[in-house]
């Protein structure tokens, strides 16, 4: 004797709940079929005239420096825009683009910059630029995907040996004892160190650590990086000198000497020198009366070397505004503009009718500029930065581990991701 | 289902009436209102059902199916160009011997090390805080609960500062130490294995080639046997801090039940403090332990927002954990397929040790049953037969309460 | 009741037997109390020292992080936490997405527990089933699904996807759940027997009734939802929608070519606690009451 309405109703409604369930994913997904990027939250894959820009600060000076510079642009050009800076760029990005709601404009670092072309998420307007012949050929090099270039380089930096002139002074130094070997490096490092200060420091990453790869002969690959060269006799001959500097306390890790980077050691004293790129002379914000000098890294057994590192304003292929993004692109890439940012916090111009200008303005940097011709440029295989950050990871154990070790196993990992890469 | 819910230590003596015996048998649908309970019911429990199918159901099907696909990320998972392929993903990363294998060997190696250091730990001292401020005659028993317990309540991002101030390299615990001349390591930035420190220190630098050779899920057995590295201890320091408190109020229900004249009858019988503990209180408590090693268990195996917040998987990838690769593998190297993949392994990890050891914890009921014959050991039918295999502890709704609050939310305490 | 001191086989209390432990209780009592005082210094130690350390200059952190006096005391890390970052956005931030979860979990746990324990209807067991079921899920799992989901239904970076899914908690319907097993059937009876329907039963009667345990899952809430940190990466991306957790989080590992500002960093986690130890302090004895309390319902 048992009523069915109720139960009707139950399965009802169980019914429709699992087809609501149903329905929503499916609907979700289908919206993303098109390939239109409407599912975003945040509206900025939408042509709604405002900008999105994402940007990877070094600093508050950098960060200043790039408000004000857009800013000018959007009141000239009417069009509004902003400047968010990223905690870490690349997931903040990877999510964006998951997401469908990339920024319109952001940093592409060069070590990233294939794995973005190659997944679709740029936009390549590397022919509507106004400055596209006045780019370094070597900056175009690393941002051309498939005879494309995609983006602008916005600046580039090389490394170079930073002094801290009071240390330098103190310990009695003078201008003929700028170490130019490597051999007198290690001397002048364990002249300047003190129970304090380390001599010298910088981060174990490779982009510190393979300058000193680059000066022995080596290198994680060969030239055009079709092979991967990472466990070659001149690499290994590079690790042990870094070695035997760390297990003589003259070389110190910022970590291990209470800073975050080797700028932040040398202008609180923490170590006498360091090795830094150009992003340095923004610590003067923070540390107004730090008087450092700029020296060419010292040469190693096969000369002098040094890393260089660049970065581009990359333009996400699902933005709405690409041609409002293109026009600040050229407005930030001027030469006028990017004299202003070398101003504030240091990097190089990236056009080459900007280069007398940047050598008569600093003059002190020049070593900067002068490293350009002896540098190499860091890896840009997609897949290539996981390898990079197993090989930081073990270079922080360098001082007790086993520089051949370390090398052959980033070899067995950078192999398939070069073969992955010529395929 | 009145069984299920059924708390099988009732603390209440008033218990449950019998449930109205009008509600059974087929006298249902005659009352007035069958039906508009029966429509009431589920109307009731649509949002909970609705956000729960959504939420916890619908996402553990799609990421099955992230991670036995080669979706990159761009656009949905179910769109037309993704493509099926199988164990892929799984097998990278247990069996493909490349940098994915070594990761993630690396992160269940510094994972299973911070489990066995921080499970009992967390649960001896929080036994040990329970044994002292739940004795009976004890003045100011509330602010020392309260002490012990502030620090679970605090969120998982304050505390991991705090700890990364303390273990700061001139920070407070080195000068603590430096007070008893012992100089303190640089924590969170030494990646040293602190069984290799010990081998060291007397004497034994490198392993035996047969370790160094040979290992598992891409890293050699000599670097499975690192023990936990110095930065990963300060993080088991933090862990047991945070959660001692929680696990402590669990115990002290726990206590609560512990009969008091099956203690005097032990004393009676001669049995000294230590004995008394392990032979009857110990027993007792099985139900919370139970409780509390599972908890520890699924907390510990989950941690991330240390992670996160204080080291990031450095110094040199020894604080690299399962949950937080799984993270950095899809938000970071956008590698979506092998995240999920992670995700699941941990998931399996998980439920296998809990079954693991309830299967282990339920064996010897038994034999201690029949050592305490006659002297109240009938009173110990508590033990394992009525716990739910979920996260909640017998006993009254506050007990559950405290049970349940470190496991499914996120109060970061057992994080 | 004196009684002898001959052996027994029951468990009536013995003072006499007692007594010679009684000597002895002294020394133990003051043992045990310098143990948990000694205990409660180290927990409480590292609180302290936030507070303290949170009043003082870089230098003075770097050089003297014992005193829990700052000498000179001053407010500059706080006001530089204020000035520079967006630290009152996210407590605000912070404070409505709490409100509104607790809110919801609260009343959709009553409903559902509500309708697990006290109402029937054809599935009842097979969804609580389910619900214990999912309560076993590790959180962890959910972390890379959620963000998909949350994506799809188009919620991504919005309070909507910040929300919604957190009012999604299996736990406080358990908890609400078995607290209604508890409670006796009859003041239901009656409202029935006076012609209330469901609904008018649950709200008016039932749930006045249901106060300790709606608290006990107010709190947890409210907890949780402020503590919260992975669902917040995963499901925003705005600076608008920043919480203090995730905010706080990225000021620790900080930015590049950032010093280590301590006291900035520990006076944004010491003011990120204060409104759950509020909470906790004033519902203290309610979360740590160790059964004595339950027995009241």
């Amino acid at each position: 004797m048992s009523r069915t309405p109720g139960r009707r109703a139950a399965l009802a409604l169980t019914g429709g709940s699992l087809v609501a369930l149903l329905g929503l994913s499916a609907c979700g997904g289908s919206g993303f079929d098109d390939g239109a990027a409407t599912g975003g939250g945040s509206g900025d894959a939408t042509g709604d005239g405002e900008l999105s820009i994402l940007i990877g600060s070094s600093g508050p000076a950098e960060t200043e420096a790039v408000e004000a510079a857009v800013a000018a642009w959007s009141e000239e050009s009417g069009t509004a825009a902003t400047v968010t800076v990223a905690q870490d760029l690349p997931q903040q990005l990877a999510q964006g683009f998951a997401a469908g709601s990339a920024p319109d404009l952001f940093y592409v670092s060069a070590d990233l910059f294939q794995t973005y072309a190659e997944q679709g998420s740029l936009l390549a307007y590397g022919d509507d630029l106004e400055a596209a012949d006045d780019f370094y050929p070597a900056l175009v090099q690393s941002f051309t995907y498939e005879d494309q270039l995609y983006c602008a380089p916005k600046d580039f930096s090389t490394l170079a040996l930073e002094v801290d002139d009071g240390a330098w002074a103190e310990a009695g130094l003078t201008d003929a004892d700028v170490p130019t070997t490597w051999d007198e490096l290690a001397a002048v490092a364990q002249q300047l160190q003190t129970p304090d200060r380390a001599g010298l420091t910088f981060a174990p990453e490779y982009a510190r650590a393979g300058a000193f790869m680059a000066a022995a002969g080596g290198g994680l690959t060969n030239a055009d990086q079709t092979e991967a060269t990472a466990d070659s006799p001149e690499n290994v001959e590079a690790l042990t000198y870094l070695q035997g500097l760390l297990q003589d306390g003259s070389l110190r890790y910022p970590a291990d000497i209470g800073a975050g980077w080797g700028g932040e050691a040398l202008a609180t004293g923490a170590a006498a020198m360091t090795v830094e790129g150009n992003w340095i002379s923004g610590i003067r914000t923070d540390y107004p009366d730090l008087d450092y000098s700029v020296f060419p890294l010292p040469a190693g057994p096969a000369g002098p070397a040094t890393l260089t590192f660049t970065t581009c304003w990359g333009v996400s292929a699902t933005t709405g505004d690409a041609d409002a993004a293109v026009d600040l692109v050229d407005h930030l890439v001027s030469a006028e503009q990017q004299l202003a940012f070398a101003e504030a916090f240091g990097p190089m111009p990236s056009v080459q009718s900007a280069a007398d200008a940047w050598r008569e303005a600093y003059p002190d940097q020049a070593a900067f500029l002068d490293g350009a011709d002896v540098a190499q440029p860091v890896l840009n295989l997609p897949g290539a930065s996981d390898v990079v950050a197993d090989l930081n990871a073990q270079l922080e154990g360098l001082a007790s581990g086993d520089p051949a070790g370390i090398l052959t196993s980033v070899q067995g990992n950078l192999e398939p991701v070069v073969e992955a890469a010529g395929s | 289902m009145a069984a299920a819910a059924a708390p099988a230590g009732g603390s209440t003596a008033r218990a449950r009436p019998a449930p109205a015996p009008r509600r059974r048998g087929g006298r249902r649908s005659t009352r007035p209102g069958a039906r508009a309970e029966g429509v009431a019911g589920w109307l009731f429990v649509a949002p909970v059902l609705v956000l729960l199918g959504l939420f916890l159901v619908v996402p553990i099907v799609m990421a099955l199916w992230v991670s036995v696909s080669d979706w990159d990320g761009i656009g949905s998972p179910f769109a037309g160009d993704v493509g099926f392929v199988g164990a892929d993903n799984y097998r990278e990363l247990v069996a493909g011997g490349g940098l994915a294998t070594q990761d993630f060997g690396t992160a269940l190696r510094n994972n299973l090390w911070y489990v066995l250091l921080v499970v009992p730990l967390q649960t001896a001292v929080s036994l040990g805080l329970a044994l002292l401020v739940g004795r009976a005659a004890l003045r100011g028993r509330g602010f020392f609960r309260t002490a012990f317990y502030f620090p679970s309540v605090t969120s998982s991002v304050a505390i991991t500062i705090v700890f990364l101030f303390l273990f700061s390299s001139s920070g407070v615990v080195n000068r603590l130490l430096a007070l008893l001349s012992i100089e303190g390591p640089n924590w969170f930035a030494d990646p040293r294995g602190v069984l290799h420190v010990l081998l060291g220190a007397v004497g034994v630098d490198a392993g035996p080639a047969v370790l160094t050779g040979n290992g598992a899920v891409g890293i050699s057995w000599w670097d499975w046997l690192a023990g936990p590295s110095v930065a990963m201890s300060a993080l088991v320091l933090l862990a047991v801090f945070t959660t001692s408190g929680t696990f402590m109020l669990l115990f002290l229900a726990g206590l609560q039940q512990v009969s008091g004249e099956v203690l005097e009858a032990a004393s009676v019988d001669g049995a000294n403090a230590w004995q008394r503990f392990r032979h009857v209180t110990l027993p007792m408590l099985r139900p919370t332990l139970f409780t509390v090693l599972t908890l520890g268990l699924i907390g510990t195996w989950q941690v991330f927002d240390q992670i996160y917040t204080g080291t990031q998987g450095g110094p040199a990838k020894t604080t690299v954990t399962p949950a937080y690769l799984s993270y950095t593998t899809s938000f970071v190297s956008q590698e979506w397929g092998r995240g999920a993949a992670i995700a699941f392994v941990l998931f399996a990890i998980i439920v296998t040790l809990t079954v693991v050891q309830r299967v282990l914890l339920r064996e010897r009921d038994v034999p201690l049953r029949r050592r305490w014959r006659g002297r109240g050991g009938g009173g110990v039918g508590t033990t394992g037969s009525g716990v739910p295999a979920a996260p909640g502890a017998p006993g009254a709704p506050a007990a559950v309460t405290a049970a349940t609050a470190p496991g499914a939310t996120s109060t970061g305490g057992t994080r | 009741m004196t009684t002898t001191t001959s052996p027994r086989t029951t468990t009536e209390p013995r003072p006499a037997e007692a007594r010679p432990a009684r000597r002895r209780r002294p020394l133990r009592r003051h043992a045990i109390y310098l143990a948990l005082v000694a205990i409660s210094v180290v927990y409480l130690f590292p609180f302290a020292i936030q507070v303290a350390t949170a009043f003082k200059t870089d230098a003075q952190a770097a050089e003297d992080p014992l005193s829990l006096v700052p000498s000179p005391a001053t407010t500059a890390a706080l006001e530089r936490l204020l000035a520079n970052s967006d630290f009152p956005l996210w407590a605000a931030n912070s404070a409505l997405v709490a409100v509104v979860v607790t809110t919801g979990r609260v009343l959709f746990a009553a409903m559902a527990g509500y309708a697990l324990s006290r109402l029937q209807w054809r599935g009842r067991a097979v969804v609580f089933a389910g619900v214990v079921a999912v309560m076993a899920v590790p959180q962890v799992v959910l972390l890379i699904p959620k963000f998909l989901v949350i994506n799809q239904l188009g919620m991504y970076d919005s309070y909507a996807g910040m929300i919604v899914p957190l009012l999604a908690d299996a736990t406080s319907v358990f908890i609400m759940k078995n607290f209604f097993d508890t409670l006796p059937v009859s003041v239901e009876e009656a409202a029935r027997i006076d012609g209330a329907g469901v609904v008018r039963t649950f709200w008016s009667v039932v749930l006045p009734m249901a106060r300790p345990a709606l608290v006990t899952v107010l709190i947890l809430s409210f907890q949780g939802s402020w503590n919260e940190l992975s669902h917040f990466i995963v499901s925003t991306q705005s600076p608008e929608l920043t919480t203090l957790t995730k905010g706080v989080a990225n000021l620790a590992s900080g930015a590049l070519g950032q010093s280590q500002q301590f006291p900035l960093r520990l006076g944004a986690a010491a003011l990120m606690t204060i409104p759950v130890a509020v909470l906790f302090f004033v519902f203290q004895r309610r979360i740590t009451a160790t059964g004595e309390g339950a027995e009241k319902g």
